[in-house]
Order: structure tokens, then C-alpha cells, then sequence
């Protein structure tokens, strides 16, 4: 029996932490701002409205919290920076993840603040405590007007912002969530029209924010939540300036499993290994930014990324330079086939366009970096790093980086690699196979990197016989092309960890470890949550008084 | 690029729009305000807003007695019922037919228009059929539900 799904959104390790606090600080401001108003004496007029306005201004201030929230993951430039020092404190990569959280607070909140709203206004139309019917605070003050619009364009956004639409139709969710400008907007100014005030009439002024403070007596909540909203305009800003320093395609290999390379030299880009970027490029899409991992090692004098063509705006990329889905349809299905097994393959062959080839490249923005920099595989003696299916390509970045350093004899405490690629059809990878071969060649220390390949592919007949008689004896593997064999089947990380700790242990892994005190082997993950769940229970399970297992899951 | 599956966001308004219906419905039996009251009507204080006798009739259906909302409140969960869908109505064909969404979100769009909490619901509503019409304009049709073959997300 699977655990249920409340026990694992809300009541294990970290979560339940951040459970507490979130939910927790929630209905703090709530019952702040329902207990300030009902004992405010200034304001005993609203105050015989009782329950629903202690609600809607218990609420307010709740939702206001909300919007101050809302911008915070956003702002991805501050989060990166902020992140390496901050990881042990939060999962500074989830922050997607606590924007919906706050999300579906807001829509609750929402409801119960307009609610409340409802029933004050009714009221008062009622009493007469103020000369007004319910329909004007509704509809001509500007409290009544940005709220019914930040309803309406809380609907619009959420509708979109649904998974399904988003991977249907990314440019409906993307636009639709810049109506968060004017969300914002009608956020801050929400208070203005001075509807909790102990005077007869609003008491407006000529100046900055129109009301004074001495008769409305708001929360004030805007002078506080207004910042994160100026900030992310401002990281908007820079963002922009910063995608249009000078930037240059230099060229696109195409390799024979049809991925496109597009390598970019922009001399104020400035990353580390394992980040990820937004590339835009203005021909195809005017507004789209599309993400995509690093695959260069800093120390490369361009940045490039890999590309497969499995969406329309990367299919239109290919069309764009002259190798559509056709031309490389044809590619992968020979990749797969096997049919590219030539030696010259070994070489890692590939179709190389750049300007001299008569093909004009299209000009390209890159925004970045963002994200996960792996820089502390530096910091351990023994790094894992594992990789599935796709999830593999920040290691491309990481181990090119690592090769580099190897060179420049600068790799810290690092003594071993462990490379686990867990991959349901590799061949389809083979430019990272390509690159791959190169790092292997490189190796002066048979011992340092140690690469493993696993295909959980069920395998075909054809498959089978052309391993059998490729396999037997010869130097390379007839699937990958490299020296070390693939392996079949999925891997069993309780007995490969285990097995590393005992060789640890008895000091066969490590040359000339015995003398530290402890060992600390970093594991580096990227791929789906199962398998993450899997190899942490195994990391946890493993560590020993003189092993110290870690785990580290990475997001893209 | 990208291709908005219109009916898939219609239905997100729609139950949004739903949900609301429901919930004004509710607690507009408690706080029963006819929405167009202004209209030739007098203020009095206190006492609020007394509506021209012209409105007699909405006044019998929304204030003397609370039917519109009672109404709103069941078109909203038959909509509910219908969009989610419930395990019953997953294999009719109504829960396919966009014709029918939108002549019911039309309807409670209406009655939820009549009565004081509930414009929001009616503009939403509206949206949401909108969305629905502008999907049969372009020909979408909704795939018939599949058997549930187990659960995802296991290793």
C-alpha cells in the first residue's frame, strides 16, 4: 500500500516543517487583522457589521501577505545568487513549487475575503451606516472595481496556468500570466479608495497615496508588499539588458541521433557547470524563452546546448537550418538501427553548419544562468552522479568541467567518479555518447571515472543477436560505443551502494583514504521522483561511521 | 505555436464559474438581494434599497423566496457533476456534448445575473461558454473517457 496521498503532501520531514510555518503564519495574520479590527474603538461604526468585517479584514490581511509572497520565487536571479549559501535552510529550487503553494492560498483567502465583502456591503446598503448602496462599493469604488478584476484575472491565469494547458499550449499560460502586472497593480492599489476609515467620507488628498493615514486606517499593507513587486519589475529590466549585450551563434552541429548543438559565444555570460539558460530566438518566436540545460563546461570559450527536436518551437529551429524532422527522423531511426556502428563513428561524426556552409544562423538571445550550480562535487572525495533518460545533460556540463580541471591538476578533494546513466533507449543519446567517449579517452587514471550505463530497454530480437556477435571481444560496446559494457536491466543502488561503502571501508576504493577520518561520497541526481526516492533510502541506508553518504536531487 | 485546446480551458472556467454559482447561491439565501433593485428603486434609511414595484416578481422569486439561488445552486452542481465529471456521467455521451455545456452556462449565467452575489459566477459563466462555442467553431471534439487501467507514478 502506497503511503496515502495526504501523509506525503502534508505530514512527512519537510514538508510538515513547512507546513507548520506557512499555514501557521496564515492564520496568525488572520487572527492579527480580525482581532485589530474588532477592537479598534476608532472604527466601532464598521465594527457593528461584527462577524463579516472582523472576516474580510482578517482575510485582507492574509491575502496581502499572499501578494507579498507571490513575487518572491520569482525572482530567479536573486534565488541563484542567494541559493548555494541557502540550500541547507530551503529547497531554493523548488521555488515553482511554493508559488502554486501560495497560489492556492490566495484563491482560498480570496474567496473567504470576498465573501465577507459581500455581506459587509449588503449590510451597510441595509443599515445605512454609510449613505451608499451595496452596488456603488462595488462598482465605483476602487476597492470594489480591483477585486472584482483581480477575480476575474485570478481566473484567467489559473485556468491557464492548469498543467495541461500549459503543455498543450505554453504561449496561452505565459501571456496570460503577464496579466500578473495589472494583478499587481490592482493589489496595491486595492486600499486607495479608504473603505476602513472612521470618518463620513473618504479622506482623500492631493498628495502621494491620495488618502492620509489619520482617517484610513488600512493595514497599510502595500507600503510592505509593494517591494518584491518592484524588485521582480526590476529583474524583468535586467534581464531584458542583459539578453541584449552581444550575443552570437557561432555554429550548430547536428549529430547523428539528430540533436542540434547550437554553440553561442557571449563574452558576458559568466556560469558554472551544471546551470541552465532561456534562449530565445527572435525569427521563430518574438517572446518565447525556452529553457535549456548547459552542456559546456565554463572553461569552454562558447556556451552551448543540446537540443532535440520534439516540440514545435524546437521543430521549427530544425526547419530554420535546414535539418528538419524529416532529416533527422531519418538520423535517429539510423542511430537505432545501429547502422551508424562505422569506426569513423567512434570519432563522434557530426554535420557542422556555420556561415561558410551558406546557411545564414538566426540571431540568438540567451537569458541566464539559472539554477543548480554542482560546484561542491568539488568538496567530497567521491562523487555519483547519476543521470536518467534526458536528466543526463547537466552531467555533460559537470564532467566536461571535471575533465578541465583534471588537466589544470585543480579537482579539490575529489578522488573518484562514479557515472551511473540509467537510460531507456541510448542510442537515441548519442551525442552525449560522443561526449562521453571523449572524457573516457581522456582518462590517464583508469580508477578516477568510472562510467556505468544501464538500459531497462526491453530488447528486441535484432538487438540481441547484434550484441551478441559485436560484443564478444570487441575493445568497444556495440551499443555506446565506449569501453566500459552496458548494462541491462535496472540498477540495484542498495547492493552498489553498499558495495561501495564496504570497499571504502576496507580501503580498496580510495588509495591511501585510511588515514581520514570520514568519507564523504556525494550523489548528484537528476530524473524522475520514484528513482530519487529509491537512491536516497539507499544513501540513507548506507552511511556508516566512516562513510558518510549525501544526496542531492537536481532540478531543470 | 502551441495549440490551446479551447474546450480543456473552457472547462476550467466552467467549474470555477460552477463552483461559484453554487456557493453565491448558498449564502445568498441567507443575504437575499435582488441584483437589479437599483433600478427605480428608493433608499431608505435604514433599510436599504427598496426595489420599484415593477420588480415584484424577482422580488417574490429572490427575496420572498430564495428560488433563483436554490436554482442557481442546482444548475451549478449538475454543472459541477458534469465537468468534473462524476464516475456516472463520465461514460454518457452529454458529458461530451459542448452544446449542452453551453446551454446550461448560458442558463446559469442568467439566473446567477438575477441576484446580488452571484455576477461574478454569470461573467465567468459567459467566458467559459464563449470558450465552449469558439471550440465547436474550430471543430474540437472530446476524446471518450478510457477505462482506468491502474495508477502512475510507481517506480
Amino acid at each position: 500500500m502506497a503511503e496515502s496521498w495526504f501523509r506525503r503532501e502534508f505530514l512527512t520531514g519537510r514538508r510538515l516543517a513547512f507546513n507548520v510555518i506557512f499555514y501557521g503564519l496564515h492564520f496568525f495574520f488572520f487572527g492579527y487583522g480580525w482581532y485589530s479590527q474588532a477592537i479598534n474603538t476608532k472604527l466601532a461604526a464598521l465594527n457593528g457589521l461584527t462577524f463579516s468585517v472582523w472576516t474580510s479584514r482578517g482575510a485582507g490581511l492574509v491575502l496581502a501577505f499572499d501578494g507579498g509572497l507571490i513575487l518572491i520565487p520569482m525572482l530567479r536571479n536573486i534565488i541563484r545568487i542567494l541559493r548555494p549559501k541557502l540550500t541547507w535552510l530551503f529547497p531554493a529550487d523548488e521555488n515553482i513549487w511554493f508559488h502554486r503553494q501560495v497560489a492556492y492560498s490566495m484563491a482560498f483567502w480570496a474567496m473567504v475575503h470576498t465573501t465577507a465583502h459581500y455581506v459587509n456591503f449588503i449590510n451597510v446598503e441595509r443599515t445605512q451606516v454609510r449613505k451608499q448602496i451595496a452596488l456603488e462599493i462595488h462598482y465605483t469604488q476602487p476597492g470594489g472595481i480591483t477585486g472584482h478584476f483581480m477575480l476575474l484575472i485570478m481566473v484567467l491565469m489559473y485556468a491557464t496556468a492548469h498543467h495541461k494547458i500549459r503543455n498543450q499550449c505554453f504561449e496561452a499560460f505565459w501571456y496570460t500570466h503577464h496579466l500578473a502586472f495589472f494583478f499587481m497593480i490592482g493589489l496595491y492599489t486595492h486600499a486607495t479608495g479608504c473603505f476602513v476609515r472612521d470618518s463620513v467620507d473618504p479622506a482623500y488628498s492631493p498628495i502621494f497615496p491620495f488618502y492620509t493615514t489619520d482617517h484610513c486606517l488600512g493595514y497599510l499593507s502595500w507600503r510592505f508588499i509593494i517591494w518584491p513587486g518592484i524588485i521582480y519589475f526590476g529583474e524583468r529590466i535586467y534581464r531584458e539588458y542583459r539578453a541584449r549585450r552581444s550575443t552570437r551563434l557561432s555554429k550548430v552541429l547536428v549529430h547523428p541521433s539528430g540533436a542540434m548543438e547550437l554553440r553561442i559565444v557571449k563574452p558576458s555570460f559568466k556560469y558554472v557547470a551544471g546551470q541552465w539558460l532561456f534562449v530565445q530566438i527572435p525569427e521563430l518566436s518574438r517572446w518565447q524563452w525556452h529553457p535549456f540545460t548547459i552542456t559546456s563546461a565554463p572553461e569552454d570559450p562558447y556556451v552551448s546546448i543540446h537540443i532535440r527536436q520534439v516540440g514545435d518551437w524546437t521543430r521549427a529551429l530544425g526547419d530554420r537550418l535546414g535539418v528538419g524532422p524529416s532529416v533527422v527522423a531519418n538520423m535517429t531511426q539510423a542511430a537505432l538501427k545501429g547502422t551508424e556502428k562505422d569506426d569513423k563513428f567512434l570519432k563522434g561524426d557530426f554535420v557542422e553548419l556555420d556561415s561558410s556552409t551558406g546557411i545564414s544562423l538566426p540571431h540568438v538571445r540567451i537569458d541566464g544562468p539559472y539554477g543548480a550550480p554542482a560546484e561542491d562535487v568539488f568538496n567530497c572525495e567521491v562523487a555519483v552522479l547519476i543521470g536518467a533518460g534526458i536528466g543526463v545533460t547537466p552531467f555533460a556540463s559537470i564532467l566536461k568541467h571535471i575533465w578541465y580541471r583534471q588537466k589544470k591538476r585543480n579537482i579539490g578533494s575529489l578522488r573518484r567518479v562514479e557515472f551511473f546513466w540509467v537510460c531507456r533507449d541510448a542510442p537515441s543519446f548519442g551525442w552525449f555518447q560522443s561526449l562521453l567517449a571523449e572524457v573516457e579517452a581522456a582518462q590517464a587514471d583508469p580508477n578516477f571515472l568510472r562510467i556505468n550505463i544501464y538500459l531497462t530497454q526491453k530488447i528486441g530480437e535484432d538487438m540481441l543477436w547484434n550484441i551478441a556477435v559485436n560484443d564478444a571481444g570487441a575493445e568497444y560496446d556495440p551499443l555506446t560505443l565506449l569501453r566500459t559494457r552496458t548494462m541491462f536491466g535496472r540498477p540495484d543502488w542498495m547492493k552498489i551502494y553498499s558495495q561501495m561503502g564496504m570497499a571504502i571501508d576496507c580501503g580498496q576504493y580510495i588509495p591511501g583514504s585510511k588515514s581520514q577520518l570520514k568519507t564523504k561520497v556525494g550523489t548528484y541526481f537528476c530524473g524522475p521522483s520514484p528513482l530519487a526516492k529509491a537512491i536516497k533510502e539507499a544513501t540513507v541506508k548506507n552511511t556508516s561511521a566512516t562513510v558518510n553518504f549525501t544526496f542531492a536531487k537536481e532540478h531543470f | 505555436m502551441g495549440n490551446l485546446v479551447w474546450h480543456d480551458f473552457a472547462r476550467y472556467v466552467s467549474i470555477t464559474a460552477s463552483l461559484y454559482a453554487v456557493w453565491s447561491g448558498f449564502y445568498g439565501i441567507y443575504f437575499r438581494k435582488f441584483f437589479w433593485d437599483f433600478i427605480g428603486g428608493t433608499l431608505r434609511d435604514p433599510g436599504g434599497l427598496q426595489p420599484a414595484p415593477g420588480a415584484a416578481v424577482f422580488i417574490t422569486l429572490i427575496v420572498k423566496n430564495p428560488i433563483i439561488q436554490i436554482f442557481a445552486m442546482i444548475v451549478g452542481l449538475f454543472m459541477l457533476a458534469l465537468e468534473y465529471p462524476l464516475p456516472q456521467l463520465k461514460s454518457l455521451s452529454i458529458h461530451r456534448s459542448f452544446a449542452l455545456k453551453i446551454v446550461l452556462l448560458l442558463f446559469q449565467s442568467f439566473l446567477t445575473l438575477l441576484f446580488y452575489q452571484g455576477t461574478n459566477s454569470a461573467l465567468w459563466s459567459l467566458i467559459a461558454a464563449g470558450s465552449y462555442a469558439r471550440a465547436i467553431i474550430l471543430g474540437e471534439t472530446m476524446e471518450e473517457a478510457k477505462d482506468n487501467r491502474g495508477k502512475g507514478g510507481r517506480a
